[in-house]
């Protein structure tokens, strides 16, 4: 490979592992504070997908989109939560496992009587076309903008959890809940929050990855799959280990098929395999790796 | 919408089947051997039963309900419900993407619906199970509306099996010899890495190089693949003329997007199986697939009188353009209404007869069942993408006539 090649596939991977943060975050978030494994988070980021073609289609405008998209997702996120994810907080994980697992069953249900199953796209915005000359290669100036959206949620979140009081109390919560609660602070509402959070980012990644890729109903399948696996390595719960295993698997997606082309699909499971037989609560999977 | 239409089915066959044993004056017995599924007397002689083994749910549900739109456009609008005099009646369950599910269906279908026509499945697995069911019955006609691997023909060929779709060469091996004339002589192929995938490259790579063509380089990625940058990487640097891909459905709408994203377009030229580029993933694509090549049996745009009826047809009755499943569908109607027309009856083998060799009018050009596999005998189009009113579509750039491909030692 020539330098212009190895260079460009670095870009790649870092640009396809920060795109996948958006969704693992909000995954390990939810799963780190309330123990609740999200199966309706991919659900979550289809809505986002499907929610921006329509604003895109009703205005013309695909920054409207960015911005109107993830907060209605965010808005069904918290309904879910409040009405339905609440009720159960304390029981035995599997019912959260059963509920979110239904939701998965019945969004992708609706998206398709409402929005059909063919396959639709989020059309590019006019100001994000074309291409960009970095020297060695041109790259997509979307993809670059994608890449500059990640890294700019990721650090955010990352210094409003080490900085802000909501980032202490979510920390703290995390850890014992309970102890929070009797210090005076409502943990559900930070729960709820959390959650609400989590759809955000979920939908803000369906508008942005809409836009680069298929908007179908098999989408919210296809990328929960990936985000687990990833969320698995990285340590369940923890910020961290969701932005590294991120990082990791995108690596490995860019240089996969150059190295192992037969091989691209069993590698990320071969990878989570081999982090767990090493450490089995994954790469940063403690309480408090967040 | 999907649902309210499937359930108004459902009623309409449960209703049809108590009037039925009503009007037939069956005893207490009888009918309850009709609820519990026995109900032998369900297909009458002067009916028609056609069973729908089609996915209705999941990833291919779209293309399900193409093609069940397209056989009940030819029989319940267009002859009104009524094949010959008789009756048509339909059952139909979902296979999902599940063979074994595919498999018990028919053979529930079989054995207790009684039908006399199976239409589909779509999936090409789905259908390698079902083929010992309807090979060892016998007693029905399997109208194959989408499932296109040849193996269906090469191993055991069964004379139930009648294809009113394609076969994997025929989407794929026609166009090398076009290509190496008037693209380039040497190519890279790039595929979603499953049979389908596998097949049409295989087939592609054989005729290509048998015309005379090279093929620089091959890359597989896996199906459901949903960022292809690594895999346009390698493509590129194959430093290939050409490419020609098997993708469809959200691949395709994946690969294409990013393959121009990425400047490949101005580069290389991309040619492919026809669903790389197909009705139901242009709008999807858009300006990304401008200029790109491709091959199916089946184009909307095409510019017959007999397509433009069907269209119209078409468009007037559900809202949207006919995609290529829709055709599939239509034509395995018109396959019916042949069968029972022609033989009098629904017996089988007189049907098997009838069919044998016939011709049908299909919207898609010259058809014809090939007497010795029952694959058909059809015009392919080569089309490449242009603009259009508010988007792309594919415009007819040359038909191959009657194309038939190889018979793989199926001689019935």
């Amino acid at each position: 490979m020539a330098i212009e090649g190895v260079a460009k596939t670095v870009l790649l991977g870092v640009e396809m592992g920060m795109t996948l943060v958006l969704v693992t975050v909000g995954l390990t978030l939810i799963f780190g504070m309330m123990d609740v494994i999200n199966f309706a988070h991919g659900s979550l980021y289809m809505l986002g997908a499907y929610f921006g073609l329509t604003v895109v289609t009703v205005t013309g405008n695909w920054w409207a989109a960015l911005l109107v998209a993830p907060l209605l997702v965010g808005l069904l996120g918290g309904l879910i939560e409040y009405f339905s994810i609440r009720p159960l907080y304390g029981r035995n994980p599997l019912y959260h496992i059963l509920l979110t697992f239904g939701f998965a069953i019945l969004l992708h249900g609706l998206v398709t009587e409402i929005w059909g199953g063919q396959v639709q796209n989020i059309a590019t915005p006019a100001l994000l076309e074309g291409s960009v000359d970095l020297a060695l290669f041109s790259y997509p100036l979307f993809r670059l903008f994608l890449l500059g959206v990640s890294i700019a949620v990721a650090a955010v979140l990352w210094a409003a959890m080490r900085r802000s009081d909501f980032g202490i109390v979510m920390r703290a919560s995390a850890h014992d809940s309970e102890m929070v609660d009797a210090l005076g602070t409502d943990v559900k509402r930070v729960f709820t929050a959390v959650f609400v959070l989590g759809s955000i980012l979920a939908g803000l990644a369906g508008v942005l990855l809409g836009t680069s890729r298929a908007v179908d109903p098999g989408m919210a399948a296809s990328i929960i799959i990936q985000a687990f696996a990833i969320v698995v390595i990285g340590g369940l719960g923890s910020y961290r280990g969701a932005v590294v295993g991120a990082f990791v698997v995108g690596m490995l997606n860019a240089f996969g098929p150059t190295f192992a082309p037969q091989f691209t699909d069993a590698l990320l499971y071969l990878l989570m395999a081999a982090v767990l037989l090493v450490k089995p609560a994954g790469l940063f999977g403690n309480p408090e790796g967040a | 919408m999907p649902s309210e239409r499937m359930s108004d089915e459902k009623r309409s066959v449960q209703f049809s089947r108590r009037k039925f044993l009503a009007g037939s004056g069956a005893t207490v017995a009888a009918s309850l051997a009709g609820c519990f599924g026995g109900g032998a007397g369900s297909s009458g002689s002067d009916s028609v039963k056609i069973g729908f083994v089609l996915p209705f749910s999941g990833t291919y549900s779209f293309l399900g309900e193409s093609i069940v739109n397209g056989v009940k456009l030819r029989l319940d609008e267009q002859l009104d419900g009524e094949i010959d005099g008789r009756s048509v009646e339909y059952v139909r369950k979902d296979t999902g993407a599940d063979p074994a599910t595919g498999a018990s269906i028919t053979q529930e279908f079989l054995q207790s619906e009684n039908v006399d026509f199976i239409v589909g499945p779509v999936s090409s697995a789905v259908a390698g199970a079902m083929k010992p069911e309807i090979a060892s019955s016998g007693s029905a006609i399997w109208l194959n509306a989408n499932a296109g691997n040849y193996k269906l023909v090469q191993d055991n060929c069964t004379k139930y099996h009648f294809r009113t779709s394609f076969n994997t060469w025929q989407t794929s091996a026609p166009l090398a010899s076009y290509i190496n004339d008037n693209i380039a002589d040497n190519v890279v192929l790039s595929y979603a890495n499953y049979t389908f995938g596998q097949q049409s490259k295989n087939l592609f790579r054989e005729e290509f190089e048998n015309v005379g063509g090279t093929v620089v380089d091959e890359i597989g990625a896996p199906l459901g693949t949903s960022d292809y940058s690594s895999f346009l990487q390698e493509i590129e640097n194959s430093g290939a003329d050409a490419v020609f891909s098997f993708f469809a459905g959200s691949d395709a709408v994946n690969y294409i997007k990013q393959f121009s994203s990425f400047g490949l377009n101005g580069k290389m030229t991309q040619t492919g199986s026809g669903f790389l580029l197909s009705a139901d993933t242009l709008q999807a694509q858009g300006t990304a697939a401008l200029g790109m090549y491709s091959l199916l049996h089946y184009t909307p745009t095409k510019q017959t009188d007999r397509n433009q009826a069907f269209v119209d047809a078409y468009s007037g009755q559900y809202d949207t353009t006919p995609n290529v499943y829709a055709c599939q569908g239509y034509d395995s109607a018109l396959a019916a209404e042949l069968a029972v027309t022609e033989a009098g009856g629904t017996e089988t083998d007189p049907m098997v007869s009838s069919l044998a060799g016939a011709e049908l009018d299909s919207p898609r050009g010259y058809f014809k069942f090939k007497s010795s596999t029952h694959d058909p005998v059809m015009d392919m189009d080569i089309r490449q993408v242009v603009e259009a009113d508010g988007g792309v579509q594919n415009e007819v750039v040359e038909t191959l006539t009657q194309v038939e491909g190889p018979t793989w030692g199926c001689d019935l």
